[in-house]
């Protein structure tokens, strides 16, 4: 079992760089050698390093419940963005050709009208917090490009640092495993040594 | 039709009785989750009654901002005042005038208020189903519980 577990860590130690020791402010999980002298140097017994160890992992998982709706809130507002993009480019190259847009919008949910966009050439975009800004299509698709590519890649950090969160959760219950096992071990040792 | 055996609720067991309230306490959550549910369709289709109408008060040509996506509006103007697209459902949209899209409005509206007062009915006698079973169930512990002193 102790060979199993050690491998376990090595693969888990092999997806996060060597020697990341903390992200975003979240402190790693130190890989665990040999549990007495981790035990020894940490000055725990083994009820202690226990307690500590399940505290570290409940934050753990706190923070990945945290990251992962920062994650769906971007994955959301990706295919908006592009969207959005996607009628500015209409926009445009309808006015290019000097004809005007019918499209039905919604007016409410599940009815919808027709309105007609005639030689237009703002937009005005939603910004949130109860603000929207008026901007010529160039500018509102050059700010949109931006936006587009800050989502993806605050999208790629996210889903780096959730990784990095996994591993950290690994090594954890690891360890955890390993000083039960390890406090199992000694109360048989000792229940040995008793009974001869 | 024949009706399901009336259970005799007294001569139950405890646990028969406990299994019994669990199931009817289940099916009165559920009841008030369609109670929900039905609030919440009923106050849309009232946004969109209203959206009508005072979308009938626009005449063709009124400037406004056509919301084309959740966050993106262009200036335009309205192309059709008479006539408006409804999604009945399952992918599929009618054109209605304003007058006949009011109307399946407040038809919708009317059924799913008969809907809603069907099942406040229903839900009500569940809920004194359930409470009398906890009183019973109480009573027989109490019966029950002085025996092993005794």
């Amino acid at each position: 079992m102790a060979a199993a577990a050690a491998s376990s860590s090595s693969s888990s130690a092999a997806a996060t760089p060597q020697g990341v020791t903390e992200r975003r402010g979240i402190p790693a999980a130190s890989f665990v050698e040999d549990v007495e002298t981790y035990l020894r140097q940490a000055g725990l017994d083994v009820n202690s390093g226990l307690a500590f160890l399940q505290e570290r992992l409940q934050q753990y998982k706190i923070v990945e419940m945290k990251l992962l709706a920062q994650q769906r809130d971007l994955q959301a507002k990706i295919p908006d963005i592009e969207k959005c993009l996607d009628i500015v480019a209409t926009l445009q190259a309808k006015k290019a050709l000097g004809e005007a847009l019918t499209a039905d919008f919604e007016l409410s949910e599940g009815i919808y009208s027709r309105a007609k966009i005639e030689d237009t050439d703002s937009v005005c975009l939603w910004l949130g917090a109860n603000v929207m800004l008026e901007y010529s299509c160039d500018e509102a698709n050059a700010l949109l490009k931006k936006n587009l590519e800050n989502a993806k890649a605050s999208l790629e950090v996210l889903v780096a640092d959730l990784q990095f969160l996994r591993d950290q959760q690994t090594i954890t219950q690891v360890t955890i495993a390993r000083v039960f096992n390890w406090d199992v071990h000694q109360r048989r040792s000792k229940q040995a040594i008793k009974e001869t | 039709m024949a009706s399901p055996p009336r259970i005799e609720v007294e001569k139950l067991s405890v646990e028969q009785l406990k299994a019994l309230k669990e199931q009817t306490d289940l099916e009165v959550n559920l009841l008030q989750d369609s109670l929900t549910k039905i609030r919440s369709a009923a106050t849309r289709l009232e946004n969109a009654s209203a959206a009508l109408h005072d979308l009938s008060l626009r005449p063709k040509g009124k400037k406004m901002l056509v919301p084309l996506t959740a966050s993106l509006y262009v200036p335009g103007t309205l192309d059709d005042s008479e006539k408006v697209l409804v999604d009945v459902g399952t992918g599929y949209f009618i054109e209605k005038t304003m007058t006949e899209g009011k109307e399946y409005c407040e038809r919708k509206i009317n059924l799913l208020k008969s809907n809603f007062d069907e099942l406040v009915e229903m839900a009500t006698k569940k809920k004194n189903i359930a409470d009398e079973m906890g009183r019973l169930l109480q009573a027989k512990l109490r019966q029950s519980s002085p025996s092993p002193s005794s």
